[in-house]
């Protein structure tokens, strides 16, 4: 069938028209080989407009359209969308950008601006010449979601998605649920007990119906697309059988291994074999971890607990590999504290605490029944001083960034200091008060006035042991005077970084990290919760340090993202992905390297290259890679692409 | 599997002992077929055969300082599909063996069961030049010690008089010569295989040979090193921008015998024989108009610079193109110079290792740095 197309040039008001002489370039096309009708208007995209394009398809039966306007994206979606409801096909209408490309960089030089949009016009003719009318693709969707992580951020995201209706899986490192929140002793703001606000999130999590939470668990390989990711889960089974257990503690008397509590970060110890953390848990259980037992640290052969247990509730099964089929992934990782031994200039020392392991000495399930004794001699400390930016807002040695928080939970737990020590002081060290949220500033103003926080405006240089006390020495840029502190404990608001892991995790799922390791998301400002890799969505700290209410806002944003995308029945993806010619290709695997997508593979057997089309952008990578052409993204192949530069190469009348 | 076994034997008799050590491989079944040059019924040639009657290895020279087809080339046409079953002998020069390993990187080649002997290269003839040199009566082997011995020899192919890679790497066997006086070759077995195949020949051990034979290899890459520079100095000058290369490729019938001999290029079909380049009449009209003079047939040289694009990074510099060219333009010397320099871009040399990944097929976070300038 011989081309029929409609070139339709846009003046966008002056923006196009006042650098390009629009009735020139619609005289000049007219008659171009394969142009049935060409108009010019003032909005194209006005409803006036679209009703002339509408009416030029019916009237001269247009088999394509080049649509000179502005950038595609911001209105190829329309003209594709008007096409269609015309009944031409959409994928046979493509824009020649004579705005961004043209009249924009060209204001003032009409001569110039006028041939080259000619040329781009011409050049796009011949695109649609040759695009093929093609049907999106539909793709099932298994409305699923995987949750990694059962902190306030994941639990609160699976919470969303669950009241929607929704299966949701949380995976979980640990033992038990909570997160960070659980080591915490009270919020900021309203100054509530966060493990209850913990416990309360667990119990509603443990309830719904909808939710699956597998602890000891870990993601062990991915594959497959948004609404088809086929996921392998590692779940340790629990080597104490909760069914069967009666808290007798015999076992925990037998376990010969006993390691540091990283629940109470160090302050502790705990049986490889004990209690999880926190007494006013609800699922306060016995749990054996795997990581301190001796059958896996020593490769032993101990059965000391399984042998103490009169009920036979012990056992040690191998790990179960589950493979499961998800629509979405969500990632609420979260975060760890910067290790105090990074910062040299401060001493090693029992008595100099980070954030964390002071939230555990006010708390009253922590090593000291929530009075604060320092750990060194048990003594209640007089005189405390507390660090800001341990590591933040420090380039040259550290990490650039703010971290957000600390200033707010330093401040709170300064006053929970004083609350409990009311005759003790509370120094804290800052660079700048960063108390920007609702009632934030409020909060840190009547914390200083009420509990007489002395904030010392000031970097430490140095904390060295002096005989019983602390010397603390740090700068104050008021008075310009340095400034000298014989403190009784130190308390470090180390920096927030990603938890350990994380880059790996971020491999596996095929997403970004930024610089420091926090799992990058799409767009600052406009995709926050959604990840490069569609289908797979962030939620809390493991993208940037933020407290609980920035957490549940993310995790709002992410179980939101996912409902909309489970409102649809199935998917349908751009029919505009990569092919193989069979007979070309080589099978060197060139596009198989270069896709972003893991969406190009090489058939072991006929040794050729096969893409997956629901896993393809379009983006054309591997079809530049290809030295043979074997590959092409439909609708813009070789061939197009090179009509497109010899239409350039003769109006320019350069070499080829 | 890494191995080292280093014998010598008598140079005068190495291309008897050589054969029959083939032979004997053959003969005890320890390889199936042998990939070796035999002689051309016109006598005055060699090029590879696939050897399995022992008998047939009387008629070949595996030491012909000719190389009528990269074996690179045959491997992967024997190999690509499926790998050899039992065990074949190859003999190849460096390049040829650069360009196996190329080619099993891009999945065209598989090594599986290839026991590769390799030998030490001082430079072959363009399949003419040997020939003539056959009816002139030549003494290869003389010639090929003075070669060694570092003298010149204008009538070697130019890439060859330039060759820095002198000798083989990643192969089982290496035949050498670097390190000793001429009066003795050597064999080394690098890996198990090597080893295996190689007791099936008696020699005397070579005593530091590793030593002997490092300095002779230093020295002689230094002397190529500096001979190459000059070729490349002289010929950046000639077809730099877009003029000099016109007028260097002028010359040039679009018959792309050099595409077609490359053993790199392993595209079922060229790019540029494709569909992509037919145009409609009006468009040849349209051009010439532009112009007032179209060169015909259209996108020579876009073809070599497309060419270039596709395979510089895994050049070889084996020469095979310019031997092939009819009109005698430079394509080699230009080829291996803009691929050193992609590859030194990418700290890559095409076919050096197996486990290199080639530079298109690796992403590094610093080589957008790297790149540019100049």
């Amino acid at each position: 069938m011989k081309p029929r197309i409609g070139v339709f040039v846009c003046h966008c008001g002056l923006n196009i028209a006042a650098t390009v002489e629009v009735s020139e370039v619609v005289k000049a096309i007219e008659h171009y080989p394969g142009v049935a009708h060409a108009q010019d208007y003032i909005y194209m995209c006005s409803d006036p407009g679209q009703e002339l394009v509408r009416k030029a398809i019916r009237e001269k039966k247009l088999t394509g359209l080049v649509m000179s306007n502005c950038s595609p994206s911001l209105h190829e979606r329309t003209f594709r969308n008007l096409a269609a409801s015309e009944g031409l096909n959409p994928y046979l209408v493509e824009v020649a950008n004579i705005r961004e490309y043209c009249s924009w960089p060209h204001q003032g030089d009409k001569e110039t601006a006028t041939k080259k949009a000619l040329t781009i016009i011409k050049a796009t003719i011949e695109r649609v010449k040759r695009n093929q009318a093609l049907v999106p693709l539909i793709v099932p969707l298994q409305k699923r979601v995987l949750v990694l992580g059962g902190g306030v951020a994941g639990m609160q995201t699976a919470l969303d998605i669950a009241n929607g209706g929704y299966p949701v899986t949380i995976l979980e490192k640990e033992a038990y649920l909570g997160g960070r929140v659980r080591q915490l002793e009270r919020t900021f703001l309203t100054m509530e007990s966060a493990p209850d606000l913990a416990n309360e999130m667990i119990d509603r999590t443990l309830k719904q119906p909808n939710i699956e939470v597998l602890t000891t668990s870990r993601i062990e390989n991915l594959s497959g697309y948004v609404g088809n990711f086929e996921v392998q889960i590692r779940q340790q089974l629990p080597w104490v059988d909760p069914a069967r257990c009666n808290g007798c503690e015999a076992c925990v008397a037998a376990c010969p291994a006993e390691v540091p509590s990283t629940f109470d970060r160090g302050l502790t110890t705990r049986k490889a074999v004990d209690w999880t953390p926190g007494e006013r848990h609800g699922d306060r259980r016995i749990f054996l971890d795997h990581a301190a037992c001796l059958r896996v640290t020593r490769q032993e052969n101990c059965t000391a607990c399984r042998e103490a247990c009169a009920e036979g509730a012990i056992d040690y099964p191998e790990d179960r590999l589950i493979d499961r089929t998800y629509g979405a992934i969500v990632v609420a990782t979260g975060h760890d504290l910067y290790r105090k031994s990074a910062l040299t200039e401060y001493a090693e020392d029992p008595d100099v605490l980070d954030a964390l392991q002071f939230e555990r000495l006010l708390s009253e399930d922590g090593p000291t029944g929530g009075k604060v004794l320092r750990p060194s001699d048990g003594k209640e400390p007089k005189e405390v001083v507390f660090v800001q930016c341990a590591g933040s807002r420090d380039p040259d040695k550290h990490f650039p960034y703010c971290s957000k928080v600390c200033c707010m939970y330093t401040c709170k737990e300064a006053r929970r200091y004083r609350e409990k020590v009311p005759d003790g002081q509370a120094y804290i060290f800052y660079i700048d008060i960063r108390s920007t949220g609702k009632g934030y500033e409020e909060f840190v103003k009547e914390s200083v006035e009420k509990e007489r926080l002395l904030y010392l405006k000031g970097k430490v240089s140095k904390i060295a042991r002096k005989g019983d006390k602390l010397l603390v020495l740090g700068g104050d840029t008021i008075t310009g005077l340095q400034v000298e502190v014989e403190a009784d404990l130190v308390v470090l608001a180390m920096a927030t970084v990603p938890n350990p892991g994380a880059k790996e995790l971020a491999r596996l799922l095929n997403i970004n990290t930024d610089p420091y390791g926090f799992i990058q998301e799409a767009h600052p400002k406009l995709a926050p919760v959604e990840t490069l890799t569609a289908g797979i969505y962030l939620a809390g700290t493991s993208q940037a340090p933020k407290d609980i209410p920035h957490a549940i806002y993310q995790a709002g944003g992410a179980a939101s993202k996912i409902l909309s995308l489970f409102s649809r029945k199935e998917l349908v993806h751009e029919p505009l992905v990569a092919r193989v010619d069979q007979e070309i290709c080589a099978g060197c695997g060139y596009c198989r390297d270069n896709c972003a997508f893991q969406a190009v593979d090489v058939d072991p057997i006929r040794k050729k290259a096969m893409v997956n089309e629901a896993l393809c952008e379009g983006c054309g990578a591997c079809a530049t890679a290809c030295p043979s052409g074997a590959i092409q993204v439909k609708n813009l192949d070789s061939k197009q692409v090179f009509d497109m530069i010899s239409i350039v190469t003769q109006d320019y009348s350069m070499q080829p | 599997m890494a191995s080292n076994k280093w014998i010598k034997l008598p140079k005068e008799n190495r291309d008897a002992l050589v054969k029959g050590w083939l032979k004997t491989l053959l003969e005890k079944g320890a390889v199936s077929g042998v990939v070796v040059p035999s002689t051309l019924p016109s006598g005055a040639n060699a090029a590879q055969s696939l050897i399995t009657d022992p008998a047939m290895l009387e008629d070949t020279q595996p030491f012909a300082p000719v190389m009528a087809v990269s074996t690179a080339k045959i491997l992967s046409r024997m190999t690509r599909l499926k790998p050899m079953e039992k065990p074949v002998a190859v003999l190849l020069r460096p390049c040829e063996l650069r360009a196996t390993i190329e080619l099993t990187k891009l999945k065209q080649a598989n090594l599986d069961n290839l026991l590769l002997i390799a030998m030490d290269c001082a430079g072959t003839f363009s399949v003419k030049t040997y020939a003539s040199l056959v009816q002139e009566g030549t003494n290869f082997d003389e010639m090929e010690e003075k070669l060694f011995g570092g003298e010149e020899e204008p009538l070697l192919r130019p890439v060859c008089q330039g060759c820095e890679w002198s000798v083989p790497g990643g192969c089982d066997i290496t035949i050498a010569r670097h390190g000793l006086d001429g009066t003795t070759f050597g064999l080394i077995a690098h890996t198990e295989r090597g080893e295996a195949a190689l007791g099936e020949m008696e020699g005397e051990a070579w005593e530091g040979g590793e030593e002997a034979r490092a300095a002779a290899v230093e020295k002689w890459t230094q002397d190529k090193i500096a001979k190459r520079d000059a070729q490349f100095a002289e010929l950046k000058e000639r077809v730099t921008g877009v003029e000099n290369l016109l007028k260097t490729y002028a010359a040039c019938i679009n018959c792309h015998n050099c595409m077609t001999v490359c053993p790199i290029c392993f595209c079922k079909e060229c790019f540029f024989d494709s569909a992509v380049f037919e145009f409609e009449s009006d468009r040849f009209m349209d051009w010439s108009k532009a112009r007032g003079n179209l060169r015909l047939p259209t996108d020579t040289l876009l073809f070599h610079i497309g060419r270039m694009n596709h395979m510089s990074t895994s050049c070889v510099a084996c020469g095979m193109c310019q031997d092939a060219c009819p009109n005698d333009i430079p394509v080699a010397q230009i080829f291996k110079m803009v691929g050193f320099n992609t590859q030194s871009r990418f700290d890559y040399v095409a076919g050096r290792r197996l486990d290199e990944p080639v530079p298109l097929a690796e992403f590094r976070e610093d080589e957008l740095h790297e790149i540019g300038g100049e």
